[in-house]
């Protein structure tokens, strides 16, 4: 193909490949087309580009490559992947002038790409249970297959994440992932019930009875470089800990077997920065007349604190249009968070911003999302269009957005947000299980006790046969003092869910701190028989034992605790007090010491610590551990008769 | 000298037979001298009068990825009306794509193995496809075969990335059933969405 020059004036921009085309084709196209990667083809030289030059004309100015959904000028993202006007147009003339090739010495150099980690090796690599084969093309409705995979994580000990990269395996198949964290184990059920590995479904909801809100975005998405959290973000994870790995699979017409990998990078210092992902949504109001083109869901939520936006995630299925994401301040500014006037289910991705989102307290974070259920839609999966509810399946709809805060307060400002959003919940859904369940726990871990109770009998009227439900009622009667309600409420919980171990701790304590140690005991080494390394309930089993003056299994139970939790300084100054009775100095002080090495606030320890070594004529330290206990507790009765008469013998 | 003076005879003779194959592609027949070849590299003459009672043409590559994920579609096609006389060939207009790669293609997607090579893209000019994947569909008409449909397999496509989750027109199958229940069928063009044929 010769280069013809265009008949204009000489100041017109003649493009050539070399010094115009392929800067921007290596900037926005080669990150996915290059050998390996997830393109289905390669854009890395002229040849190759010559190939496709007519279609790179094409799906440039339609805007469907490079893929990005965000409309620009309403907030700005880190990674922005979108041609300017300008480049677009470059593209079009260098095409239509034949692609001329250009000055050799003008070509940049390609660039690289590592198709294996691009973070380095990972400190933990795990990998799919089993391979899974992506049908040749998907069955239900729709193209896509979206899959997820249940994947155990196998550390010791808690590790602190700071970084996850996914192999996915093949590039061209998987189209885009998420990470669930799973600290419950619930995701296991599912996938035992569904034949094949892993189970089906665009989303995936993980119960858990604990407060541990989600509060990361781990995300896939083709072209990228794996998200590395700031300093201090990293998220924890315990032993026991699933990943779920949510994958959006994209039949080839050929069966494909795919095993994706996940590469884990750990930090080495704990989490001391605590986002949240806050979810705004009114699914329940999701119900789409067929062939209504403009159905509008809103969702509303006031900030209780200061915060920083740090990313958003929208999310919705086929037949969402029009997303938009904004928050309005207090004094009446608005704040885009997002806009997309496209929605492409196939391109949805984790958005962060390329500057955190400074929200004050009062801010409504607002959600505006636009659903188009007509014939027009192509996208729309039914033909002829029909009612369209909330659901997890393709022909279902969604709409959510996630966005991830940083709370600005020192504070842990976690239980504010969940209240304030489980609040708004309850406006939308007022006879919701969750969140009247999930206000009580809030309510009742803030010392809210009265009003816990009573979002918690609301919960057990809408699902009277929730265990978790019971026990964190009992837990709330139990501490306003009201033992024989909350022994019924344990009882009733474990008659639904026998071996539900909250539920037996919590009864055994009860009975252990009415005196009644018999019926303690019996409870807690149900417990066992269950979980046998639970050393809470050795604990509770040692002190059952000290109160019927049973020193030896006291002392036993106790260095079982020890023996599964070495870390309970309760565990160790139970021991170092049962010790004492057996009249074994040496081993108590070295307990209570170890007691107060972790916990060195305990004043009650520093007070027995001093008496045995006063007693073993040690009197300075005594004296020096007498002001701690009353410094701790300036009345600590004890203390202060121990100290005045320890200086009284020196 | 003399050899020499030879191939430049049969050059200057393909080359007067190429030109008259492009006056001659709206009328849909071919004289003897294409350059489609099968795998073997042979010549064939796919529009030459066959027992057939109707011929598709369905022009692919083994690089473009609508192509390959209309594979199981193009399957059940075939498995459908193969048996009442309908011809289905695969025909790689790519003049980049070499033997070993279509044999292979063949292979990972399990296309039945009637397979032609259009590198010259007599083929292409003469029904008019523009993208791959893209279909022409040929009924004999007397000592031809006459295009009756060339377009689309269905329109799950709409445009580059915007597919429907299902077709809600097939409209190869259609042209298909048709002409397998003896009923005439008018000629006929769709808009096919799919990777340029460069």
């Amino acid at each position: 193909m010769a280069f013809t020059p265009s008949p204009r004036s000489a100041s017109t921009l003649e493009p050539t490949f070399n010094k115009h085309i392929a800067p921007i084709i290596f900037e926005y196209c080669a990150a996915c087309h290059h050998p390996g990667g997830s393109g289905p083809f390669s854009l890395i030289s002229l040849a190759d580009v010559r190939k496709r030059a007519k279609q790179i004309a094409t799906v440039t100015r339609s805007r469907y490559m490079p893929p990005w959904l965000p409309e620009p000028g309403y907030a700005e993202f880190i990674g922005e992947r979108r041609l300017g006007d300008e480049q677009i147009r470059l593209i079009q003339q260098w095409v239509d002038a034949g692609t001329p090739e250009g000055d050799p010495k003008d070509l940049p150099l390609a660039p690289q790409f590592n198709e294996s980690w691009q973070l380095g090796k990972p400190d933990l690599i795990v990998r799919m249970p089993e391979a899974y084969t992506v049908p040749a093309e998907a069955s239900n409705s729709g193209n896509d297959v979206f899959r997820n995979f249940v994947i155990p994580i196998p550390v010791a000990s808690t590790k602190y994440v700071r970084a996850v990269e996914i192999l996915p395996g093949n590039k061209q198949i998987v189209h885009h992932a998420n990470i669930l964290i799973d600290r419950t184990g619930s995701s296991r059920g599912l996938d035992e019930k569904d034949p094949g590995p892993g189970f089906g479904g665009m989303e995936v909801a993980i119960e858990s009875e604990t407060f541990e809100p989600d509060s990361h975005f781990l995300f896939w998405k083709p072209g990228t470089v794996p998200w590395v959290e700031p300093d201090g973000m990293a998220w924890r994870c315990d032993p026991g800990t699933d990943l779920v790995l949510n994958m959006h699979l994209q039949p080839s017409g050929r069966p494909e077997k795919i095993q994706a990998e996940i590469g884990l990078y750990f930090a080495d210092k704990p989490q001391t920065v605590f986002p949240m992902l806050l979810q705004l949504e009114h699914d329940g109001a999701l119900d789409i007349p067929p062939g209504k083109k403009d159905f509008v869901v809103t969702d509303d939520f006031t900030l209780p604190v200061d915060v920083d936006v740090l990313g958003v995630y929208p999310h919705a299925h086929y037949l969402g249009r029009d997303i938009q994401g904004f928050a309005t301040l207090p004094d009446g500014t608005k704040q885009w968070l997002i806009r997309i006037r496209n929605w492409d289910l196939n391109w949805q991705a984790v958005y962060k911003y390329s500057r955190p989102i400074s929200l004050p307290k009062g801010s409504v974070i607002s959600m505006r999302y636009s659903y188009d259920n007509s014939a027009e839609n192509p996208r729309n999966p039914n033909h002829p269009p029909k009612r369209v509810v909330a659901g997890n399946k393709s022909t279902d709809e969604m709409g959510h957005l996630w966005i991830q805060v940083l709370p600005r307060a020192k504070e842990d400002a976690r239980p504010v947000l969940q209240e304030a959003l489980m609040r708004q919940r309850l406006r939308k859904y007022p006879a919701d299980f969750t969140a009247h369940f999930n206000l009580g726990a809030v309510l009742q871990a803030s010392g809210r006790r009265e009003e816990a109770i009573s979002f918690l009998d609301k919960a057990l009227q809408v699902r009277p046969d929730s265990y978790a439900a019971h026990t964190n009622l009992g837990a709330a009667l139990q501490e306003l003092g009201r033992a024989d309600a909350a022994i019924a409420h344990y009882r009733e919980a474990l008659s639904l869910k026998p071996d539900y171990i909250n539920a037996r701790y919590n009864l055994g304590n009860l009975l252990l701190a009415q005196g009644k140690t018999e019926e303690a005991i019996r409870e807690l080494r149900e417990i066992l028989r269950v979980k046998p390394d639970d050393a809470g309930t050795y604990n509770s089993l040692g002190s059952a034992f000290a109160m019927q003056g049973n020193l030896v299994e006291a002392a036993s139970n106790y260095e079982q605790s020890l023996h599964f939790n070495p870390g309970s300084a309760d565990a160790h100054s139970n021991l170092a007090y049962v010790l004492a009775l057996q009249g074994k100095l040496g081993e108590a002080v070295s307990h209570y010491e170890q007691s107060l090495r972790l916990n060195p606030g305990n004043a009650d320890a520093h007070n027995e610590l001093g008496a045995l070594l006063g007693r073993q004529g040690k009197l300075a330290q005594a004296i020096a551990h007498f002001e701690e206990a009353l410094r701790l507790n300036p009345n600590h009765e004890g203390a202060r008769e121990n100290l005045k008469r320890a200086r009284q013998m020196k | 000298m003399r050899v020499r003076g030879w191939v430049e005879q049969s050059v200057s003779l393909l080359v007067g037979i190429f030109v008259s194959l492009t006056l001659s592609f709206a009328g849909g027949t071919m004289p003897g001298q294409s350059q489609v070849v099968d795998l073997n590299g042979r010549r064939v003459e796919p529009l030459k009068v066959s027992p057939a009672r109707a011929l598709v043409l369905i022009f692919t590559r083994t690089d473009c990825p609508i192509s390959n994920r209309y594979a199981p579609e193009l399957k059940k096609l075939h498995e459908k009306f193969v048996a009442s006389g309908v011809k289905f060939q695969l025909v790689y207009p790519g003049p980049d794509e070499s033997v070993e790669s279509i044999r292979r293609h063949i292979r990972d997607y399990e296309y039945w193995p009637d397979v032609l090579r259009d590198p010259r893209h007599e083929l292409v000019k003469l029904t008019g496809v523009r993208v791959t994947p893209e279909v022409a569909v040929f009924v004999p008409d007397g000592s031809v075969f006459r295009m009756v449909y060339r377009g689309r397999i269905d329109d799950r496509y709409v445009a580059f990335g915007k597919m429907r989750p299902a077709p809600a027109t097939r409209d190869l199958e259609q042209v298909l059933e048709a002409i397998s229940k003896g009923r005439s069928v008018t000629k006929r063009t769709t808009t096919a969405i799919g990777c340029f044929i460069q």
